[in-house]
């Protein structure tokens, strides 16, 4: 079932185009990741959602309600929306305590005394804060506020969750463990979420569908796996992942080629190419490996610097104007090496500066 | 990314928001409103005769005297802005740049003069180095001469000016404290002495707050009434609001068009003023936003002979703009008699203060004063709050018209808008049974203190995380609820402290009553206005020594509660 529809979302501010007309849906049960870098209009489009942010055009709904249709001119305020929004700061209320802060949205709507008791404690509960009930926003950690935020939009069972980069003010440790229970629960509870990251890792993570924003358009959609091994576009290739972006001209019908070396690939772009054209490939690090001689598709390079990482060493490649980097388990010591680069790990894109 | 959008149009939030403004622009416009009107009527607006006329105008224009109050209100307020700036300025890198000594005590001292009222600190001068003071007969009788007169334009810039150093304190202070010290440091690792660095790096970072407290003790000094009441008329020197003030004694009837058509040249003095000050401002701010971040204020070293110096300096302005008046107000209220060759010590006496007491008139005038400082501060936070929720994150056209409206009354002296509502409590039927109650008195004061409040309750509003508001809505709250639920109860610190301010500013309060008040509805400062005609001065003494006392204790109150005297 959709709970969340948006068509054609148009914003502006001040004299720039901040969104161009965004649409998705998402239903109950699944988690929906706007991802994008930092001005490409993620946050607004979730203001949005939220009414925070007044649209010039488009049409929301939620749970089947209009909540914004510029064609008839209906905008609701947020606190008609019914949804559950967590903030990247979080947000808490200073003067309420951890309880009050939660109770709040149920008071709201007319539910006191006991059964908003029984309410507040068995989420508090659920996510292991019923001790700290009676204590303020300024007595706990990050990691405690950022739970509190998050019991704070779900107690009153909104159709929408939304949250505003949720993990970004957690440390490293506590973000990888808040990826994996907020997806839980969100699943366990059956409710429709978006979330803004401008983190991969977390979108992939998380996400059941990612929607990938550039200059406040959705340039490509789809589950973390889909959006990670088939990119649409060079912007979407460049920005998942760790790649090397090479610079080249198409050689054949599927290859690229620069001074002294060539490649073997698939063309991704949309448009059709000519052979000789300027071209660019991206090839994620990951798909290198270091071979003992020459193949198909394999090419010689020389070992400029061999940098340690902990986890693994990572290779700085060079052959004459094209450099890669790649990672390996062993050391490698300066001087020539073989490099095996699968065909299908090489995406060919055009090199106009569209992207 | 987030920038604060404008929130969906119809919401009760904004219903509220134009109401409120509405009744602003009419508490406002009204008063200017009736000054203008008056300006152009012949005779008094409530004179059957009267009609639309540029009589006054013509008598005014043709007044020498107007051309001479003008020509001194401008030289007057030059000169107060040439002596305030360049030391409040000095102060101000003294106490917030320097490890000065005691600098901590020395802040609420420093700032002593700006909370008196100029017609106490005036009449502290008159007491301490007038005449017939108690420092300048000290000077006669051991020197044989006294080299100074007060009662003189000279003598009037130098008071004023050396009062008003703490308005530039303020503002030169607090642009100071934002400011990085790495910035200095860096100066001083390159080889420049602490004076050079003063003058070459904060100086120049500090130049538009410097510039805006020019601007505002320009404004300041046109408006002064109570300096001028005590030190210039004595001997002749009148200014704009002393003019508009002597002119019904000059015909013996009222003159309210002349006054008005003063009154408007003035207006259209410091509106000018009012404006270059919102867009200085505006500048300021966007200047300091490039520096303040996470500013670590370690202090300047300034070494032994540094500290003397500094320490003369200040000790000297100290004396003159503090010791003197509060000391001769001190002495004054409590002796009977004085003079070359009189022991104080065998004159002392509680006389005045019994006679104060004994007095309805007096004794009802220290009631009022409180009740309208207390009471009365508390009623104006409640509507400056009204206000400020309604300006609280408006963007839109109402919220420039709100800006507007409570700059205007900033241009317009405490006498003229007394002046004003005095007609339009007289004007309009259904206000005129309030005219001779203090709730006349009340709705002045608001308006007068109306951009003081307002400033700092914005500021306090301020603090608020927009998100704290936001998380509210998104939860489900409305405007109003989330106002009542969220935004208030975090404030309220907040509150007490602006209401202790404005207490402040309504004890002092002496020039906006000068109209209105009438039998019952006394208060000190206008108290020591008009018993200075009739120069009852051991009443006055005892007054002013009682405000001085009451300021005090609001001043304790105000820093007890960690009142925000920088905004």
């Amino acid at each position: 079932m959709t709970d969340l529809s948006v068509a054609n979302v148009e914003k502006w501010l001040g004299g720039n185009h901040i969104l161009r007309g965004a649409s998705f849906e998402a239903s109950r049960g699944t988690i929906v990741a706007l991802l994008g870098a930092s001005g490409s209009g993620k946050t607004t489009l979730l203001r949005c959602i939220a009414g925070l942010e007044q649209p010039e055009g488009g049409r929301i709904e939620i749970g089947g309600n209009v909540v914004l249709d510029s064609a008839r001119g209906v905008a609701l305020p947020p606190e008609k929306r019914n949804i559950g929004l967590v903030f990247q700061s979080y947000a808490l209320w200073p003067h309420r305590n951890v309880f009050d802060n939660v109770a709040y949205g149920l008071k709201l709507r007319g539910i006191e005394g006991q059964e908003a008791r029984t309410r507040v404690m068995a989420i508090l509960e659920k996510l292991g804060l019923g001790h700290l009930s009676e204590r303020f926003p300024d007595q706990l950690s990050g990691g405690q506020q950022q739970r509190v935020a998050i019991c704070r939009a779900l107690v009153y069972e909104p159709r929408v969750l939304l949250m505003d980069e949720p993990l970004s003010n957690l440390d490293a440790k506590l973000r990888e463990d808040a990826r994996y229970w907020i997806r839980k629960l969100i699943l366990e509870l059956g409710i429709c979420a978006i979330m803004v990251t401008h983190d991969q890792a977390e979108a992939l993570a998380m996400a059941d569908h990612v929607l990938l924003l550039q200059n406040g358009v959705i340039v490509q959609s789809g589950s973390p796996i889909e959006m990670y091994s088939q990119p649409a576009t060079f912007y979407a290739a460049d920005f998942l992942g760790a790649n090397n972006v090479l610079r080249g001209k198409l050689t054949g019908a599927c290859a690229i080629g620069g001074e002294g070396w060539s490649l073997d690939g698939v063309v991704r772009e949309t448009r059709p190419l000519a052979v000789g054209e300027e071209a660019r490939a991206v090839v994620r690090t990951e798909r290198i490996s270091i071979v003992s001689g020459p193949g198909e598709n394999h090419l010689q390079m020389q070992v400029d610097a061999c940098l340690y990482l902990g986890s693994a060493w990572e290779y700085r490649l060079s052959c004459g104007a094209l450099s890669m980097k790649a990672h390996g388990a062993d050391q490698l010591p300066p001087g020539p090496v073989w490099c095996a680069v699968p065909r299908d790990a090489v995406w060919i894109f055009g090199a106009d500066g569209a992207a | 990314m987030s920038a604060a959008g404008g929130l969906a149009p119809r919401s009760e939030g904004q219903t509220y928001r134009v109401a409120i403004i509405a009744a602003l622009v009419l508490v406002v416009m009204a008063p200017v409103g009736l000054i203008i009107y008056q300006s152009f009527l012949g005779a008094p607006f409530f004179d059957k005769t009267a009609r639309l006329s540029l009589e006054a105008y013509d008598y005014v224009l043709t007044d020498p005297d107007f051309w001479i109050a003008l020509r001194t209100t401008a030289i007057f307020a030059f000169g107060l802005v040439a002596v305030a700036v360049p030391l409040g300025a000095m102060l101000a890198f003294l106490l917030s740049r320097t490890d000065l000594v005691g600098k901590r005590w020395l802040e609420p001292v420093a700032l002593v003069p700006m909370f008196l009222s100029s017609i106490v600190l005036a009449f502290g001068y008159t007491v301490a180095v007038g005449p017939s003071g108690f420092v300048s007969l000290w000077m006669k009788e051991t020197f044989g001469f006294k080299p100074w007169s007060i009662y003189s334009l000279g003598g009037m810039i130098l008071i004023g000016g050396l009062s008003h150093v703490p308005n530039v304190y303020l503002y030169v202070s607090s642009a100071m404290r934002s400011l990085p010290s790495d910035l200095e440091e860096a100066a001083r690792a390159a080889g420049a002495s602490i004076w050079r660095v003063s003058l070459d790096v904060t100086l120049p970072m500090v130049l538009p707050s410097l510039i805006f407290a020019a601007a505002l003790n320009l404004l300041l000094g046109f408006e002064t009434f109570g300096i001028p009441l005590v030190l210039g008329d004595p001997s002749g020197i009148v200014v704009l609001t002393t003019y508009i003030y002597k002119v019904n004694g000059i015909f013996g009837t009222p003159t309210y068009h002349v006054m008005a058509v003063v009154a408007v040249a003035l207006i259209l003095i410091t509106l000018p003023l009012v404006y270059v000050q919102r867009l200085l401002l505006r500048n300021s701010r966007r200047y300091a936003a490039v520096g303040g971040k996470g500013a670590r204020a370690t202090p300047l070293r300034l070494g032994p002979a540094g500290q003397a110096i500094a320490w003369s300096v200040i000790a000297l302005w100290l004396i003159i703009s503090v010791v003197l008046p509060i000391g001769g107000i001190t002495v004054r209220a409590f002796v009977d008699a004085w003079g070359e060759g009189v022991r104080l010590r065998d004159h002392l006496t509680l006389a005045h203060f019994a006679h104060v007491l004994d007095t309805p008139s007096l004794y009802r005038g220290i009631v009022n004063t409180l009740l309208l400082a207390v009471i009365g501060g508390a009623f104006a936070v409640a509507i400056y709050l009204a206000v400020g929720l309604a300006g609280h994150r408006n963007k839109g056209p109402s919220g420039a018209l709100l800006d507007y409206m409570v700059l205007l009354p900033r241009a317009l002296p405490g006498i003229i808008i007394g002046l004003a509502f005095f007609w339009l409590f007289l004007f309009v039927p259904f206000l005129t049974p309030l005219r001779p109650t203090l709730v006349s008195l009340f709705v002045a004061y608001t308006v007068v203190g109306l951009s003081y409040g307002l400033r700092i309750i914005q500021a306090t509003l301020m603090q608020v995380a927009p998100e704290l508001e936001e998380s509210s809505r998104t939860t489900g709250a409305s405007p109003m609820r989330t106002w009542r639920d969220t935004v208030i109860p975090i404030i309220r610190p907040g509150l007490v402290g602006a209401w202790s301010l404005i207490m402040i500013v309504f004890l002092r309060e002496y020039a906006t009553g000068v109209y209105l008040m009438g039998v019952g509805t006394e208060v000190v400062g206008t108290l020591m206005v008009s018993l200075l005609t009739s120069g009852s001065m051991d009443q006055i003494a005892a007054l002013a020594f009682l405000s001085i006392i009451f300021t005090a204790l609001g001043l304790g109150f105000a820093l007890r509660l960690g009142a925000r005297i920088h905004d």
